[in-house]
This record gives C-alpha cells, sequence and structure tokens, in this order.
C-alpha cells in the first residue's frame, strides 16, 4: 500500500504569507472552519451580480451572472459572454437553457443546489485528518476585502484549495483547485459582484427573443437505484470510504452498472464496474481537475473517476476484487 | 509600479513587446508578485471580456502566471514559456446528465471557443494512450462514451453532496462534443429539432 506524502516545499509561500500576517480579519483569529461554515450560508443566502472568470487547463472563459434567493427560491442567470452566448436561467427546479445560435430552449429540473463553483466545499462537508484548514492572509478580489482559507492535503491522493473569502460576508469571491505542484488547476473569481443589492426581475429575464425558438422538454434519462455489491477497493488511500452504492442505468443502455462513491469528506471518486462483454479502452484520461482510470478486472470494466490525482483513481480502481 | 511597467505588461499580454523585452519582464515577474497579478488581471479580464484575440503563446504563460497568483513557486521556472505549457488538452466532458443528453441528442454541439481541439483526436476512435507534449509531460486522452457518461454520472452524484450543480451543468453545456444519441423519446420532438437544426448555421 502506497501512501506518498506532500513535499515539505510545496506550500511555503503559504506558510510564509501565515506567518507575516497582521490583517484585521487574522488578527482575530477565528477559526478557519467558522469562516467555512459561514461560506456555506452565504453562498445559499447572498443575492449576487457580477462577472465570472472561469480558467481551466489554461483557456479563460467569462459569464456575467446573477443569483437571487427569496422565500426560499433560487433566482439565477448565467450568460456567457463569448461564443454562442449560451444563458442558463433558473427558477426554482426549472431551469431554462437557451442556445441562441440554435434558437433552441431546453427546459429541464434541476433539484440540487445551484453554484459555479466547482470546488466548493459544502457546509455539510466535514473533512478529517487528511486536510488541514488556516486562514493565510487578506487579500483583494473583484474590489473587496477578503480572507484567503487553504485547505491543504496531508499526501499525495487529493488536491488542496484556496477559496478567498469576503471579509464582511463570507462569500466566495475566487477558488482554486491546487495541484500537487502547488499551481492552480482549475480557478473560478469574480472580476467584479456587487452583494447583496436588489435584483430587479429583469436582470433575470433572457437576453435574446424566444418567442420563436424551438422548446425542448427533457426529463433525465439517468436512472439509479440503491443496491448492495460484492465489489469493493482492498487498497484505499487514507480517509476515503464508500458513502453511497447506486446501480445506474446509463443513458442509451439497458445494462445496470454498479456505482460506488467514495469520499474522504470533501474530494469525491466515483467507480463504475459494468460487464465486458468485448475489449475496452483501459488507461489514465484528464480534464482540468478531473482524473480517471479504467482497468479491466474478472471480465468487468473498473473506471474510477474523481476530482483527485492521477495516482489516487489509479489506485482505486487497479485495487477493486469481489469480496 | 510606474505607467511604463504598466504598458510593457499590456504591450506583452497584447503580444507586442519585442522577445528581448518579453524576457526580461518574465524575469522580473518571477520575482514581483504585484507584476504577476497585473499581468494575470489583463490576461484574464482583458481577454476573457473584451473577445481579444490570445496573443502567440500567451495561454502558456498563464499557467505560469497563475501560479503566481497564488503566491507559489513557479512550476518548472527554467522552462521557456512556449515549453511550459502544452498541458492542456481537449476537454472532454461536463457532468451532469439531462441536458447533455438532450442536446446532443436532438442537436449536437458545437466546440466551444475555449476547447483545445487541436490534438486532431477523434472522440469516437479515440483510444487509451498517452502523448507526450513538447514539455515532456505525459498527457491522457479522452476515452469513449461510456466514460463521458460516467464522468456525467459522477458529477451529478457529487453535486447531490455538495453544492456544484451549476458548474457542473456549465462545464457539460460549454465542453460537450459527443456524436449523436441513438434515439430519442420523444420521436416528434425529435423530427422538428433535425428539422430545425438542419436549418440552422
Amino acid at each position: 500500500m502506497r501512501y506518498p506524502r506532500l513535499g515539505t516545499s510545496l506550500w511555503p509561500a503559504l506558510i510564509a504569507a501565515q506567518l507575516g500576517c497582521s490583517a484585521s480579519a487574522l488578527a482575530e483569529r477565528i477559526d478557519p472552519n467558522d469562516w467555512l461554515n459561514r461560506m456555506g450560508a452565504a453562498v445559499q443566502m447572498t443575492s449576487y451580480e457580477g462577472t465570472v472568470i472561469r480558467i481551466q487547463d489554461g483557456k479563460a472563459e467569462a459569464l456575467k451572472v446573477v443569483h437571487t434567493v427569496t422565500d426560499g427560491v433560487i433566482r439565477e442567470k448565467v450568460v456567457a459572454q463569448e461564443g454562442d452566448g449560451l444563458e442558463i436561467i433558473r427558477i426554482g427546479n426549472e431551469v431554462h437553457c437557451i442556445l441562441p445560435d440554435r434558437k433552441s430552449v431546453l427546459v429541464e429540473e434541476w433539484d440540487d443546489q445551484s453554484t459555479l463553483f466547482s470546488t466548493l466545499p459544502s457546509s455539510q462537508v466535514r473533512f478529517g485528518s487528511e486536510y488541514d484548514v488556516s486562514l493565510v492572509r487578506e487579500d483583494r478580489v473583484a474590489g473587496r476585502q477578503t480572507v484567503l482559507v487553504a485547505i491543504r492535503p496531508h499526501d499525495s491522493y487529493r488536491f488542496g484549495h484556496r477559496i478567498w473569502l469576503d471579509t464582511e460576508t463570507a462569500f466566495p469571491l475566487q477558488t482554486q483547485l491546487i495541484g500537487e505542484d502547488g499551481t492552480a488547476i482549475e480557478q473560478v473569481k469574480f472580476a467584479d459582484i456587487s452583494l447583496n443589492k436588489e435584483i430587479h426581475a429583469s436582470a433575470l429575464a433572457p437576453s435574446v427573443n424566444t418567442e420563436n425558438f424551438l422548446w425542448l422538454n427533457q426529463p433525465s434519462q439517468h436512472v439509479k437505484q440503491e443496491i448492495e455489491t460484492r465489489w469493493e477497493s482492498t487498497d484505499l488511500p487514507p480517509g476515503f470510504r464508500a458513502v453511497a452504492t447506486h446501480g445506474e442505468t446509463m443513458p442509451g443502455s439497458e445494462e445496470i452498472v454498479t456505482h460506488i462513491l467514495y469520499s474522504d469528506g470533501l474530494a469525491n471518486i466515483s467507480v463504475f464496474v459494468a460487464r465486458q462483454d468485448q475489449p475496452t479502452a483501459e488507461g489514465p484520461s484528464r480534464v482540468g481537475g478531473s482524473n480517471s482510470y479504467s482497468a479491466s478486472i474478472d471480465g468487468h470494466r473498473i473506471t474510477a473517476v474523481g476530482e483527485v490525482p492521477a495516482i489516487t483513481v489509479e489506485q482505486i480502481a487497479k485495487a477493486m476484487s469481489l469480496r | 509600479m510606474n505607467d511604463q511597467i504598466r504598458m510593457q505588461i499590456s504591450a506583452f499580454v497584447d503580444g507586442e513587446l519585442p522577445d528581448a523585452e518579453a524576457d526580461l519582464l518574465l524575469r522580473r515577474m518571477s520575482q514581483d508578485a504585484e507584476l504577476r497579478r497585473k499581468a494575470a488581471e489583463y490576461l484574464e479580464i482583458g481577454r476573457a471580456m473584451r473577445g481579444e484575440a490570445s496573443a502567440r503563446g500567451i495561454e502558456r504563460l498563464q499557467e505560469r502566471i497563475a501560479a503566481g497568483i497564488s503566491d507559489e513557486p513557479l512550476a518548472n521556472e527554467d522552462v521557456p514559456a512556449e515549453e511550459s505549457a502544452g498541458r492542456s488538452m481537449r476537454p472532454l466532458v461536463g457532468v451532469a446528465v439531462a441536458a447533455s443528453v438532450a442536446l446532443i441528442a436532438i442537436f449536437g454541439l458545437q466546440l466551444s471557443p475555449g476547447v483545445d481541439s487541436t490534438n486532431g483526436i477523434d472522440n469516437e476512435t479515440a483510444v487509451a494512450e498517452s502523448t507526450e507534449d513538447p514539455a515532456g509531460y505525459t498527457v491522457p486522452q479522452p476515452v469513449d462514451d461510456q466514460l463521458i457518461q460516467m464522468r456525467r454520472i459522477h458529477g451529478a452524484s457529487t453535486a447531490e453532496q455538495g453544492a456544484n450543480g451549476m458548474n457542473a451543468r456549465l462545464v457539460n453545456l460549454r465542453f460537450s462534443e459527443e456524436p449523436p444519441a441513438e434515439e430519442d423519446p420523444e420521436e416528434e420532438a425529435a423530427d422538428e429539432a433535425a428539422d430545425e437544426s438542419a436549418t440552422l448555421p
């Protein structure tokens, strides 16, 4: 069993900054976990309007966003500022994805919480001893004072996180997923933002006239059910445990695939076990911070996917076996 | 920071700074977090908001500058700028299910401007293999449709655990590039969509 340790030299700038900090928020020595709890509430409750820059694999994308919650109902709009001008408008659980260049609107139901941040720990997250959480320093993002919270992994099996929280509201103005070499793998930041301002209804209206568009109502084609399975990984990295097991019917197929979700409280890894009727591709794959690894074991195709380093999905996939 | 430096950074971001001056500026940026922040600001906001064409090689510098934003030591400091990136790969898909399935089934999706398709790998025929890029990084390639679906389901599952919904949809909608699915439950709608898409650009 391999437990690679994260090099001590990977966070020197953060440590130096921490030692040198003297700003007011840090001086108060608020528990960084309290900041994360405040953040969880702020994400759910804060109304905002602004411009978000998303960066992944060195590519930047700008989005105009409007978000408000009234009487528990989420209302929001996201408009891509480049390319095809994609708009997503959400009122409660009903979501309209508007594709101006296709003159089409896709209507669907979302029942999960909604934020733009790909790597944000939720308020329910309670990660254990595999990470350290600390306040690093104060900074400015989108013209506002922030405090930088760093979530540092103890080993190389998971990524780190940096979250810049608005000092006044604890709203996350910037998030980064940090790789083992200390660089940002994915990043979301506000270039400008107005917090807790009154959002006018017109701000949530479509930017284009959709009267003559083709409207499509698309139900989910993905069906899942809770099951028990004899499949397990015999070499899980420290801190990971199975948190859910489902039988999934994949879109376009009637075959039920076993889906085991492992989590260390912050990073999540899905392992899919599918009957293998014919040889399929094996090996690693990556998109931004998401890695996957496929292997053939006992006549099944095993695929591990997660926002963790490549070594983690490979180790878990290769160690899958029947109890 | 004086105006001259700002102008230098601006010219650098626009790809108009002579090589010798660019090298000097890069060295200064490696030592000066403020310069890196300013360059990153020009890169990220200016280019993204105004839709400017990216300067040659500038995207490759973005990783170095992103490292500067986070106050971390620059990775591969000794690697020339032109060689330090090349890590970007063809984005595969996002993670949610319903929207992309419908969009792909009915319309198909175009590559967004942010998608790097320069590696020329056909998604339908791609196999699990690694590409050695000029910087020496091993870049795993996307594999097949089944993996795409698994990534989506994983994203939906983690969205249930946390609060990633909107981002999952965005990633999905922006980067999906699959071939059309085999069938659509609403035959009439599919026919209409086919007719409609045939008339669209």
